[in-house]
């Protein structure tokens, strides 16, 4: 049984649920069976979040289990470690590389983020892809695009065709922003592609 | 589609009439989505009893009905549940409980199979999205066929499960109407004596549907060697891990399929039960002389199941997989925590600094209860603040007097906070009640509730407004704050706890998540003043963070609420333009 397993992960209100709805969609327009488990209620306040999306002919369960994530798309630094031992050898982590310190308790120096993160991930990840997603999605106009930039970014790497993608932002976003959408989408294909070490 | 909208769509092919409920996660989206279908009434209850008990009269006028509750919810459900159950319906009755196995967002992890069991009734279990939709639907015509409400219990990774359905056409269904019967709906002794029997009896029919249904209840059929008892969402688990055993599904769990059991435990050389919570299937099993090979005792006993849990369980350990070290690297929490602006920070700011005791409640507010806040002594069930201040207060001595407050959301204060708030009055408390009126049910996502003013369409609705509703219990001292002015909200909290009877301050301030209010413009900090005391970061907010020892504000996130400007002594943090 072939199942690819993607983690999402991220700070609450990131845009992780949405990111995961689309490719859920574009797997069923593709014509493949899909199973997701999403966190809902008090986690989302502030909290770590994180679905787990299952792709394959026919998924029997929806949690990815620890070294069995093919991909890991995380919307923050701290977040990519925290999920960093889901991905499997050989998998691939697309991290956009965003700070949000988790909260402060005191004025005590350095209380808040993990120093060295950035090497920390790149020694770690069995392959990593930085994915500037924040700056990419300014430069587009609207912050909210960065999980399509970073699903772009992840697009090349899995069995569905443009069309499928295409398909699931239509169905996904509300008409006056799809055709926006679908660029922040196409350039999180070409734009990261450019520097992906493969 | 969801689990919890495949629920819905389930009841709508079922040609439901009614929905109602009370929000919890995870049964929110099921009442949300039913919203959407434009011909099903759908409406938020107070609490579940009562959306129990206008669904069950909706059933009695003859229409199918729907009534959601997360599994706590089904406690405050359970009397109406158990006398219901006596009862019977007219129209098809189903009751969703979306149970929390590993506590995601609830108190406890109670597996409420154990209630289906204890009030007679029938339950259903789905194991995925698409079971929700068509157990659901046909959850209806059970429940009249058997003359019982039908308990469809869901769980977390159902509810919050994506998957794909299959859309069915909405059944052919009309209603009888109302049909008057006296011994049947009026639960007196001698009435409920005689519907006693009726229940044993509807439960022995049902039985035997559950043992020869291999729609509700199918076999798996593959190696005689291992055999596999399961339900729910375990079931997937099961059939991942070992694909190619004889699997026995419970979909229709109570009454228990135990001979259909029995004689799929002949048929294979090991029997292992797998279900998520308690052992409520292998209990049955045991006591029914059915030899078990392996069941609860290969799993923890709290949590949720997983596949490494599975594997570790049915093949002795987990399948190896290669997972990357981190070494000696601690990767720092994130707990969830108070919006940036939310208006309950400043009220758990003040009760921190005035020492107070805090008898908290169910809400996004139970948050105080974190560092670097830490201001809640205790949470316990919906509108438990009420009456665990009033005890308090009563009997913990001089140290506790005028030091007792407890704080209650609106939506949980409608709940079930009324009737403690009347004993409060009546049975002469002293202890002061704070009510944070931010005017919906944040903690779920924003729903309305009596006091919004819209209904779960958004449309226009009565509206009640705390404090009048206090005052019209009979509590003398009523007062409003705003919660977003420190000193002015300190001065009537000082006062209240000092008087001799009972008080409310009602705290009031919209919530910030529906983005009717309009963000503020930052704070700004000047570091040159400022003495690195901390007190601004100890109101926990994510808009502020400490950077090289002092005080960073992430423009983005803050809202301008001025909270940590007035805990500030030294001045170094101002709202623009000096306000």
């Amino acid at each position: 049984m072939e199942i690819t397993n993607i983690l999402f992960a991220g700070v609450g209100g990131q845009g992780i649920l949405t990111s995961s709805r689309v490719l859920a969609l574009a797997a069923v327009d593709a014509g493949l069976d899909v199973k997701m488990s999403e966190v809902h209620g008090m986690a989302q306040r502030g909290g770590n979040v994180d679905t787990h999306v299952r792709i394959g002919k026919e998924v029997p369960s929806s949690l990815i289990p620890p070294g069995g994530a093919h991909f890991l798309v995380a919307f923050e630094k701290l977040e990519a470690v925290r999920n960093l031992h889901f991905l499997g050898p050989g998998g691939t982590a697309f991290v956009s590389p965003l700070e949000i310190p988790p909260l402060t308790q005191s004025l005590k120096k350095d209380s808040g983020y993990l120093p060295g993160i950035d090497r920390l991930l790149e020694e770690k990840a069995p392959r990593l892809v930085w994915v500037d997603a924040v700056r990419m999605a300014k430069e587009e106009g609207d912050i909210r695009m960065v999980n399509l930039i970073l699903l772009g970014a992840l697009s090349r790497h899995l069995p569905l065709t443009p069309a499928n993608w295409e398909a699931a932002i239509r169905k996904r976003f509300p008409k006056k922003i799809q055709e926006a959408c679908l660029k922040a989408f196409r350039r999180g294909v070409t734009d990261v592609a450019e520097n992906q070490p493969s | 589609m969801l689990g919890n909208e495949a629920v819905a769509r389930g009841a709508w092919e079922a040609r439901v009439a009614f929905g109602s409920g009370y929000p919890g996660t995870p049964s929110t989206e099921i009442l949300e989505a039913l919203a959407r279908y434009e011909d099903v009434a759908v409406q938020w209850a107070p609490n579940e009893k009562v959306g129990y008990e206008v669904a069950m009269g909706a059933s009695l006028a003859g229409v199918r009905a729907l009534v959601t509750m997360k599994h706590v919810g089904l406690n405050v459900a359970a009397d109406p549940l158990f006398s219901s159950s006596y009862m019977g319906v007219g129209g098809g009755l189903v009751v969703v409980s979306a149970d929390d196995p590993g506590m995601h967002s609830s108190q406890d992890e109670q597996d409420n199979r154990a209630i289906a069991r204890a009030a007679k009734v029938l339950m259903v279990e789905p194991s995925d999205v698409e079971e929700a939709r068509w157990m659901t639907r046909e959850a209806f015509a059970l429940s009249e066929r058997f003359d019982s409400p039908v308990l469809l219990r869901m769980t977390t990774r159902v509810c919050h499960q994506t998957g794909v359905v299959g859309l069915g056409d909405r059944v052919e269904w009309a209603s009888k109407g109302y049909l008057k019967n006296i011994p049947k709906y009026v639960m007196l002794p001698s009435h409920a004596r005689e519907r006693r029997h009726k229940v044993e009896e509807r439960l022995a029919a049902a039985r035997a549907l559950a043992e020869e249904s291999d729609l509700w209840n199918p076999v798996f059929r593959g190696s005689s060697e291992v055999g596999v008892v399961t339900s729910g969402v375990a079931f997937g688990y099961v059939r991942e891990v070992l694909p190619h055993a004889s699997i026995l599904k419970v979909g229709l769990s109570h009454p228990v399929p135990l001979e259909r059991i029995r004689s799929f435990a002949a048929s294979v050389e090991r029997l292992y039960v797998v279900e998520e919570l308690e052992p409520y299937l292998e209990e049955a099993m045991r006591a029914a002389g059915i030899a078990v090979y392996g069941g609860r005792e290969l799993f923890p006993y709290t949590g949720e199941l997983n596949l490494p849990l599975v594997e570790k369980a049915l093949l002795g350990q987990p399948r190896s997989r290669v997972t990357v070290d981190l070494g000696s690297v601690q990767v720092p929490s994130r707990p969830p925590t108070l919006c940036p602006g939310c208006s309950h920070r400043g009220i758990f700011t003040l009760f921190r600094e005035m020492k107070l005791r805090v008898m908290g409640d169910i809400g996004c507010y139970t948050l105080g209860a974190l560092k670097p806040l830490a201001a809640m002594d205790s949470c316990m069930c919906m509108g438990a603040s009420v009456g665990m201040a009033e005890g308090l207060e009563k009997f913990g001595g001089p140290k506790e007097k005028g030091k007792t407050v407890g704080v209650i959301g609106d939506s949980t204060f409608f709940h079930s906070g009324i009737p403690a708030l009347i004993d409060m009055i009546v049975n002469r408390s002293a202890a002061t009640l704070v009510i944070l009126d931010n005017r919906w049910t944040a903690m779920t996502g924003g729903q309305p509730h009596p006091g919004t003013g819209k209904d779960i369409r958004g449309n226009d609705a009565p509206q009640l407004k705390v404090a009048e509703v206090c005052r019209a219990l009979g509590v003398k001292r009523v007062r409003e704050v705003d919660p977003y002015d420190l000193q002015g909200t300190r001065r009537v909290l000082e006062e209240e706890l000092q008087a001799p009877e009972v008080s409310v301050v009602v705290a009031v301030a919209p919530c910030l998540l529906g983005g009717r209010i309009p963000k503020g413009r930052p704070v700004e900090i000047h570091l040159e003043t400022c003495d690195r005391c901390g007190a601004c970061v100890r109101v926990g907010c994510m808009a502020l963070h400490e950077k090289d020892g002092f005080p960073d504000l992430d423009p983005d996130l803050c809202t301008g609420c001025g909270v940590c400007v007035q805990v500030c002594e030294s001045g170094s943090l101002t709202l623009p333009g000096g306000e």
